[in-house]
């Protein structure tokens, strides 16, 4: 990792964390567990969490939120030409999350509408359709989560200290239920559970409480999804309630698009 | 010599789990939801749920845990983990599990022997109990529906009690032991007649099952079958299959780094041993990003045969124990072991029949 010459802590790696649109989860998971990173990086940049913030290129650019305004795309221009390595950390920056979602159901401008009536069209001017990350630039590291997992948060960091890109699987939350050895939801209660098409890295945090995972993690590899809509179909749940689920945190699916249409 | 049998009246359960209690931590089926079951702690009968068939996991999980660390890399050293297992007594295990611990050992055993493994299960008495089938079983077909090996005590349940067999010499120190100290009896004439009746009575409970002899010509001609597409149409690759497989031991491994501040970039890490599933896309990806088994049905079909005709030539056996977890796991039904080989060999007989002499 390149190390800026000079005393104190400034043979540290640098990081910095920035924020578009989203609910700040990511910038507080990150915010909680700083303390753990501060003894191997200077963080150059985190206006979520500091008022003194410098300009400049760094080694690591966490940043939360989805491209929804004009301006988080030119900040994320900026972001992406001034660090090395740069890491979408949870749903909105990997997937786009409820923001792109909705899109699904509706056009932005019926939204925008919807919401903010008279004022509109200058609402509208600023807006954009909610999108990852990467639809716009190179992504180096995707770490998904609603919010993310703090272990693995630490783990990616470390990896990238030490100049590897991280190994991030995305098998299914059933196989993290599974080795909770929890009971299925799907099955002994019916409940409309995603599990099987959604990628673990919670540690099947809602089915360990008896309730269904809501894919908040963003698709698993590959997800089956005609056999996941077979199967609650079977359970007597709707299509559009099947499809509202699937496609509720901004994921690109097949099934989804086709219902856009 | 024969080893002596014996005899535990109902009522004197408490003081045999004391016994047993004595020797480690004691580990039984206990209800956790409205139709399942886990292996877990206990300390007393009351907790125990005798009526259980199968937990949702085998209790492979004792000696081949969900995730393991083996080795540390620590100041550039690597340091193989090897901790000091505690003893655990596994009681309530059925013949189709004993049958599934067997197999782990025959493989764990394997040159050069995992010592991860071996060591936990060196150290652990795994007291066997008799079970009624339920409309899922099919140990009967499978030929593991009678106790053989990977226990050390089995219990028969003749209504008012148990008739109890030592099988290693460290279970039959335990019922020596138990006898001496009057919680168990000798096993008398009457208490064997009712084991045998009992055991006639189980081999004719069997709902389910189906012919073995011809499994293995069967798993390898029809593999273009065609109701491999339809249950690759339905299968999630969710992976459920395999966790509760008392068999399955497919494993990832993942190198986590740990965050350090030495200079050089070395540092601290460990190497973890996660249980991994055949059924997800990644699993049989290789370098270059081929995957040899690139779709659900591939993946399905591959794990049916590694179930029930996969170790035939490199083992000499198969290795379902017929306990029907998978059956029970699988969120889209599926895994129907017993329907789909039905389906399978009529096809085959049909085929045959058509045959010209």
């Amino acid at each position: 990792m390149s190390a800026a010459a000079g005393s104190g802590t400034n043979h540290l790696p640098t990081i910095a964390v920035e924020g578009l649109t989203g609910c700040a989860g990511e910038l507080l998971v990150i915010l909680e567990n700083l303390d753990k990173l501060l003894p191997f990086v200077r963080v150059v940049r985190f206006p979520f969490a500091q008022s003194k913030n410098e300009g400049g290129a760094v080694d690591i650019t966490f940043v939360e939120g989805s491209v929804s305004q004009k301006h988080d795309l030119e900040k994320l221009k900026r972001i992406r030409a001034n660090t090395r390595w740069l890491v979408a950390v949870g749903n909105c920056a990997v997937w786009g999350c409820v923001q792109k979602g909705a899109l699904c159901k509706c056009k932005a401008a019926e939204m925008i509408e919807a919401v903010y009536g008279s004022a509109a069209s200058s609402i509208a001017a600023e807006a954009m359709d909610a999108a990852p990350l990467d639809s716009h630039v190179a992504v180096d590291v995707k770490l998904s989560g609603c919010p993310i997992n703090a272990s693995q948060f630490l783990a990616v960091t470390a990896s990238l200290l030490r100049d590897h890109l991280p190994y991030i699987v995305s098998k299914p939350v059933c196989l993290e239920c599974k080795l909770r050895e929890n009971p299925c939801v799907l099955i002994e209660d019916n409940l409309p559970c995603l599990g099987p098409v959604t990628a673990a890295g919670c540690g099947a945090l809602c089915p360990s409480m008896g309730a269904a995972c809501y894919g908040c993690f963003g698709p698993c590899e590959e997800p089956q999804i005609g056999a996941m809509t077979t199967i609650l179909k079977e359970k007597g749940y709707e299509m559009e309630e099947v499809l509202g689920r699937l496609t509720a945190f901004g994921a690109v699916i097949p099934m989804g698009e086709k219902w856009q249409k | 010599m024969l080893s002596p049998t014996y005899f535990l009246p109902k009522e004197r359960f408490p003081d045999f789990l004391n016994a047993l209690k004595s020797l480690g931590q004691v580990f039984a089926p206990v209800k956790v939801s409205k139709q399942s079951y886990s292996f877990k702690a206990v300390e007393k009968a009351s907790e125990i749920a005798f009526e259980a068939l199968r937990t949702i996991l085998p209790p492979k999980k004792f000696f081949y845990p969900q995730s393991e660390t083996l080795v540390k890399f620590e100041d550039g050293e690597i340091k193989e983990c090897i901790e000091e297992p505690v003893f655990k007594v596994i009681f309530g295990v059925h013949p189709c599990d004993l049958a599934g611990l067997g197999i782990m050992d025959t493989i764990f055993e394997d040159s050069p022997g995992d010592t991860h493994y071996l060591r936990k299960r060196r150290t652990s008495m795994i007291i066997g109990l008799s079970c009624m089938p339920d409309k899922h079983c099919f140990c009967q077909s499978m030929g593991t529906d009678c106790p053989e090996k990977g226990y050390d005590v089995f219990l028969t349940d003749i209504e008012d009690g148990y008739f109890i067999e030592g099988k290693s010499s460290q279970g039959q120190k335990l019922l020596a032991d138990a006898f001496a100290d009057k919680v168990l009896e000798r096993a008398r004439e009457a208490h064997k007649d009712r084991y045998k009746r009992f055991w006639l009575d189980r081999s004719e409970a069997f709902e389910t099952g189906f012919k073995v002899d011809n499994l293995r010509s069967t798993m390898d001609l029809e593999w273009e079958n065609p109701v491999w597409e339809e249950l690759g149409d339905r299968c999630l690759s969710c992976g459920n299959c395999t966790p509760v497989c008392p068999t399955c031991y497919c494993f990832d491994l993942v190198d986590v780094a740990a965050l350090s501040s030495k200079q050089d970039g070395s540092g601290d890490a460990e190497r973890r041993r996660e249980w991994d599933s055949c059924q997800f896309v990644g699993f049989a990806k290789v370098a270059g990003d081929y995957n040899f088994r690139p779709g659900p049905v591939d993946r399905l079909k591959f794990w049916y045969r590694h179930k029930l005709h996969g170790f035939d030539d490199a083992y000499g056996f198969k290795t379902c124990v017929g306990c029907g977890r998978c059956t029970v796991s699988c969120p889209s039904g599926i895994d129907d072991i017993v329907k789909v080989v039905n389906i399978l060999q009529v096809a085959r007989q049909e085929k045959d029949e058509g045959q010209p002499k």
